[in-house]
């Protein structure tokens, strides 16, 4: 119990933004959604003084904050939302702003990868299925959530978990008092300036990378991807020549 | 605050200059595309407004904003509205990395590109063009009217497989460049000459890539989400005045694009016997500008002319020429480009390769309707 004390900063947005999500989810009862949103901001605001971005440059910061704003919410519209439609838009939000995320980090071809193919290939089959299927709307029993609350609960335990885990490899990052103003930021960025280092993220570095350590990996990933797609054609139902 | 508006400001004075621009090519290409259509069917054309109808344009402009701006009852109205915001601003974004000149020659308070030094900037084109069906997927489904919603159908698996082929045909350009960067790849073309021009050792690389970006851009003989004999109109059967106006704006902005990246990637860009990498006389970046333009402008009227010139698909056939005949063959042509590079083969193998390969496409098809023709004159076809 006194673990939890401990780690109040950690635990109280943690059980906000379950609460938030929980009281979000699509149930036979409507209720008032600001509850939630207010709830949901209550957490973030909590977690922005722990988890505030090392940059230098004030417009990066805010640009990451954004972004990670916009994720977050985003994910959240897209899990508390009735329409399949919305939600697989919400879903598309939800990964460009991880896009904007890598761009931030410097990893402009992992953006634009995950564009390509999240937002672009896998969010419009997804629409493509939803349209194809759902012409005449959806039925009582897919508007509701099946067990919100155990859901909200598993998935903030996970990211519970990841949070604790970032924060034990960082420990500056969750310091035991909230640090106050700008100063600890500057002595930190003082304190350890960035060595110029090889930009991986760009396509050169990446790509000198993947064939050249991780040569294994990719092999290994491509076989396993060129297998499953075998298989997707083989479990295909045929047709006839000249049948749809 | 001040110093970074001022360090921006050719950024923001090349972005109105480019929007300014394409804003207004739009316009005329509209014009260009009725009097191209008007020539080839044997037509006058528009001819009323101004002389020859040159402010056909104009009068079309004022009327997109003065008509009635109709909403239909019962249509998703976020969506609706949001669609052809979308792909306008996907459209418009992808331009962002197009080199629309000689960069480097130009002017201190201007660039000849939005972005430039992007590393990685035919992955930026793809990765914004991949979102760029969202605007016609939301606006047939938004719509509430069955023909939308086909159109949409249609179009999302049609831009999702065409992608593939995009991609693959740029591949061995960028084998051969060592860059995906688009600058670069002009430059390297212009330095090498004439004969560099990446059309003579990738002429099938640049089939693929016009062919898919047709797709791409729903183009005819690819139209298949919007046309008329089946669908009405397609995903913007519903769409009135500036709505569609803006749909029509994201479709020409496409095909600027595409024959922008034609003429940079395959065609050598700005370079000219008139203006290469060495002159340097006054005003030798106009020139260079003058010849880009020429060049996009023959590929745009090569599209318009397309457009009259083959039927459209059915739509097994528009799926076969993607995944039967497109993918194989620009797969075959990296495998090519590969060998080449990997033993430092002449790059004109690439050429012969080419050849090869287009001729056993062309043999295989020959060979398959001939036998799908016997199969149908045969009586017992039917039973399948």
């Amino acid at each position: 119990m006194t673990w939890f004390l401990d780690h109040w900063q950690l635990v109280l947005p943690l059980v906000l933004g379950a609460l938030a999500l929980w009281w979000l989810m699509p149930t036979a009862a409507s209720r008032p959604r600001i509850v939630g949103a207010l709830l949901g901001i209550a957490a973030l605001a909590l977690l922005a003084g722990n988890f505030a971005p090392a940059a230098d440059a004030r417009v990066e910061s805010l640009m990451t904050a954004v972004f990670g704003v916009s994720a977050i919410a985003s994910a959240v519209m897209m899990v508390t939302n009735r329409n399949p439609v919305y939600a697989a838009l919400w879903f598309a939000v939800a990964t460009l702003s991880v896009c904007g995320l890598f761009l931030m980090q410097s990893a402009p071809f992992l953006a634009a990868a995950t564009a390509i193919v999240y937002a672009g290939a896998i969010i419009v089959t997804f629409l493509f299925v939803i349209m194809l299927a759902q012409q005449s709307g959806a039925t009582a029993y897919d508007q509701r959530a099946r067990q919100p609350f155990l859901a909200s609960v598993t998935a903030f335990v996970l990211l519970g978990g990841l949070l604790f885990g970032l924060s034990k490899a960082r420990p500056e990052a969750l310091p035991p008092s909230p640090p106050s103003g700008d100063s600890v930021l500057d002595d930190r960025i003082v304190a350890a300036p960035d060595p110029p280092r090889p930009s991986i993220g760009a396509m050169r570095g990446l790509g000198s990378q993947l064939f050249g350590p991780y040569i294994y990996a990719v092999e290994l990933a491509g076989t396993l991807l060129l297998i499953a797609a075998i298989g997707a054609i083989a479990i295909a139902p045929r047709r006839t020549q000249g049948q749809l | 605050m001040l110093d970074l508006l001022k360090s921006q400001l050719p950024t923001l004075i090349t972005i109105a200059i480019a929007l300014g621009a394409i804003l207004t090519t739009c316009a005329y290409l509209i014009y260009i595309e009725r009097k191209i259509s008007a020539f080839m069917q044997d037509r006058v054309g528009p001819n009323r407004v101004g002389p020859l109808g040159l402010l056909q344009p104009l009068a079309d402009g004022a009327k997109f904003l003065l008509k009635e701006d109709v909403i239909p009852g019962h249509v998703d109205k976020v969506l609706y509205l949001l669609a052809p915001c979308v792909a306008v601003f996907t459209a418009m974004l992808a331009f962002a990395v197009v080199p629309f000149g000689p960069v480097g020659d130009e002017p201190s308070w201007m660039r000849f590109i939005i972005a430039p030094d992007l590393d990685m900037g035919m992955v930026f084109i793809f990765a914004i063009g991949s979102l760029s069906v969202y605007g016609v997927v939301l606006g047939g489904w938004a719509s509430n009217n069955k023909y939308s919603a086909l159109g949409s159908l249609r179009a999302s698996a049609q831009v999702v497989s065409y992608e593939i082929p995009l991609g693959m045909s740029i591949l061995g350009v960028a084998l051969v460049s060592g860059t995906l960067n688009l600058e670069q790849i002009l430059a390297q073309q212009a330095k090498g000459g004439f004969l560099a021009w990446n059309v003579w050792t990738q002429p099938l690389a640049c089939l693929i890539f016009f062919t898919a970006s047709l797709a791409e851009a729903n183009r005819l003989p690819f139209d298949l989400s919007e046309c008329e004999q089946e669908l009405v109109g397609g995903f913007h059967t519903e769409y009135s005045a500036m709505k569609f106006a803006l749909f029509f704006l994201g479709e020409y902005t496409h095909m600027i694009t595409i024959a922008f990246l034609m003429s940079v990637l395959f065609f050598g860009g700005w370079h000219s016997p008139l203006a290469t990498a060495e002159s340097a006389y006054p005003g030798a970046w106009a020139v260079k500008l003058g010849v880009l333009f020429a060049k996009v402008l023959l590929v745009i009227l090569f599209i318009m002319v397309i457009r009259w010139t083959i039927p459209r698909f059915r739509f097994d056939q528009l799926m076969g020429l993607a995944w039967k005949v497109l993918i194989p063959l620009a797969l075959g042509n990296v495998i090519a480009l590969m060998v080449i590079r990997q033993f430092g083969l002449s790059l004109w193998w690439s050429t012969v390769a080419s050849a090869v390969m287009f001729c056993i496409a062309g043999a295989i098809s020959t060979n398959a309707s001939r036998a799908a023709l016997e199969r149908a004159r045969s009586p017992l076809a039917t039973a399948g």
